[in-house]
Formats: structure tokens, sequence, C-alpha cells
């Protein structure tokens, strides 16, 4: 059972978490519009080779910096844990490469609120999406039927990394994974948490840089092998 | 006999490591235990394994025995990629710390 939260909550409550990787060339307008909505953003620069922490940090971020290289997965509990540190009471996690929209996070914590949720998870099928290539669409709805299998979840995306979770929610979660399996790895605990969830239409914006960045067909694969592995062991 | 002898040794090794190995990675170390275990058997009643042999369409007996073997090494390999991923975890335990500790703090909105 999700806790119950006052009504419109302070965005100084709110934490982004923004995980990077040699992000510099398109981070700072996107800190900038999160900071002057209010939002604490902590962004974790995963060892990056570029200026991406400094130019975060100049947007007006507190940027957690990793020595090396760990994988989006990794990056994302960390933000995590560092705003459960700083007291955080709501945590939203949103990708650096501009595919996201600052207005969106306002409705997935209305979301949170209204409907007594514990995760609020972003959809570009409820919603929208812009440019969206074909063999996107189909590998985004493979993974909606793989997690319908593996996870008892119905949504509509599943690998969307704009969601917001209450501070009780985000306390739940505990990425193993790395690299590009922790989303799949998220819903797991979602679901295994038996906390509330709702989806919530959201706007994806894809670019040439978002595009050049996601996954392909053979890091599905990755993913599938990643998932398996770590049921073999503690 | 001094081929069944040193056989033997080794699967009795494969047999201990697979115990050790029990609580780390339980369905690895069942997995090896039925393979070294069979292939104890086997090194010790191989009539029983070119009777088993020829029953699934393997030839000789001794082939049996190859493919256990074959087996067992690459379950040990499956087991040595889980330990490099353990590592692996705990190096993001150790870099998360680091990275926590040395946060570098932006002044809040007024």
């Amino acid at each position: 059972m999700a806790s119950k939260h006052p009504k419109k909550p302070d965005t100084r409550s709110i934490w982004i978490v923004v995980a990077a990787f040699n992000e510099a060339a398109v981070l700072s307008p996107i800190v900038s519009d999160l900071v002057c909505r209010s939002y604490r953003v902590v962004v974790v620069d995963d060892g990056s080779h570029d200026a991406t922490g400094q130019i975060a940090f100049s947007a007006g971020a507190t940027v957690v910096t990793h020595p090396v290289n760990l994988g989006q997965g990794a990056a994302l509990q960390t933000g995590i844990n560092f705003a459960l540190q700083q007291g955080a009471d709501y945590v939203v996690t949103f990708d650096a490469d501009g595919q996201h929209r600052c207005s969106d996070i306002a409705r997935l914590i209305d979301a949170l609120v209204d409907r007594d949720a514990a995760y609020a998870l972003g959809s570009r099928f409820l919603g929208s999406s812009r440019g969206m290539p074909f063999g996107r669409r189909l590998l985004l709805q493979a993974a909606v039927w793989l997690t319908r299998v593996m996870t008892g979840l119905h949504l509509t995306d599943t690998h969307n990394g704009l969601r917001a979770m209450t501070r009780e929610g985000a306390s739940r979660i505990s990425l193993r994974q790395n690299r590009m399996a922790h989303a799949s790895e998220l819903l797991q605990q979602i679901a295994a948490s038996g906390l509330r969830h709702v989806e919530v239409p959201v706007t994806i914006d894809y670019t040439g840089y978002s595009l050049a960045k996601g996954q392909r067909f053979s890091d599905s694969l990755a993913i599938l092998f990643d998932l398996s592995a770590q049921k073999l062991h503690r | 006999m001094i081929a069944q002898i040193g056989l033997s040794i080794l699967l009795a090794g494969v047999l201990v490591y697979a115990w050790t190995e029990y609580r780390r990675a339980p369905v690895i170390s069942i997995l090896s235990i039925l393979v070294a275990t069979a292939g104890l058997y086997f090194v010790w009643l191989p009539s029983h394994a070119t009777r088993l042999a020829t029953l699934v369409g393997i030839g000789r007996g001794v082939d049996l025995i190859i493919y256990v073997w074959l087996v067992i090494s690459l379950i040990l390999l499956l087991n040595l990629h889980l330990k490099l991923r353990s590592q692996a975890e705990l190096i993001t335990i150790l870099m998360r710390e680091i990275a926590l500790a040395n946060a570098r703090t932006a002044e809040p909105n007024k």
C-alpha cells in the first residue's frame, strides 16, 4: 500500500536523477530547464571523457561522478541513492539525451499524488512520440510483450526512462544490472514490491542524437542474457 | 586403471569445488554435482557408459565420457562468468560510495 502524500508537493522535495555519459553537447539546456522549474537536479556523470560533469554543475545541478564508466543502470541507482540521502520525497529519472520534456514531470508527480501510487511510469504509446523509426517501435512492442510474460505487469511502454516514484517506491529499487537490462530489472522490482504503479502519457522527441545513443536489436539479446545470468547467482 | 584414478581425482575436485560454490550459485553447483557424479559413475563402470552411449546414439562409452567432461567445462566457464559479474557488482558498490562521498552540491535556488 502506497503511503499518502500531501497534495501539490513542493518542487524542492522532488529530485530529478539524470544519468549522463559523454552528454556535454546536449546537457546544459536540459539541466537549466529543470533547475528553472525549481526541481533539485542530480546529474550522475558516469565516467564521461568530456566536460559533462562541469557543464552540469555550471547549469545548476549537483554532480555525482563515477570514477569509471559503469553503465546507465549503475548511474541511476547512484542518483536514486543520493536523492534519498538528501531527503527526497519524490524521485524522477530523466534521460540526458534530450528526448524527454520537462513539462511531463509535473504530470507524473500529479499522477503519484492523485492516484495514490508509488510509481508513475511514462508511456510514449499512451502519449506521443515524434520521429520514432519503425524498427524501434517493433523492438519496444516486443519488450512490452516480454515484460508481460516475465513480470505480469500490463504496461504499454516498458523502456521509457521518464519515471517518477515516491520515497517509499524509490527505496524499494536496488538495481544490480549496471547496463541496459536495468529497465527490465526495475520493472521486475516494481512488480515484486507490490506497490501501486500507474502509467502516464508522455511525449518523446526523437532526434538524430538520441537515436544514435539508443538501443539496437543486438542490445536486446544482451539484455536477455544479462537477465538470465542474474538468476543463476546471488 | 591409472586413467580411471586420474579422472576420478579430477572429478572429485569438481565435486568439492561445486560444493563450495553452492551458497553463491546453487543452480550451477547442483548441475556440476550431477554431471560430475555421472562422470564418476561412468569412469568406473565403462560398460554402462557404452550401453548408455549406444542407447542415446553416441557410439562409444569413451565418447560419452568426453562429452560429459565437455559439459562440465562449459558449466565451469559459465560459473567463471558469474563470478566476474559478482566482482563487477562489488566494484560498482565501491565506485558508488566514492562517488556519493565526493558529490559536488549545487546551491539550492532561493
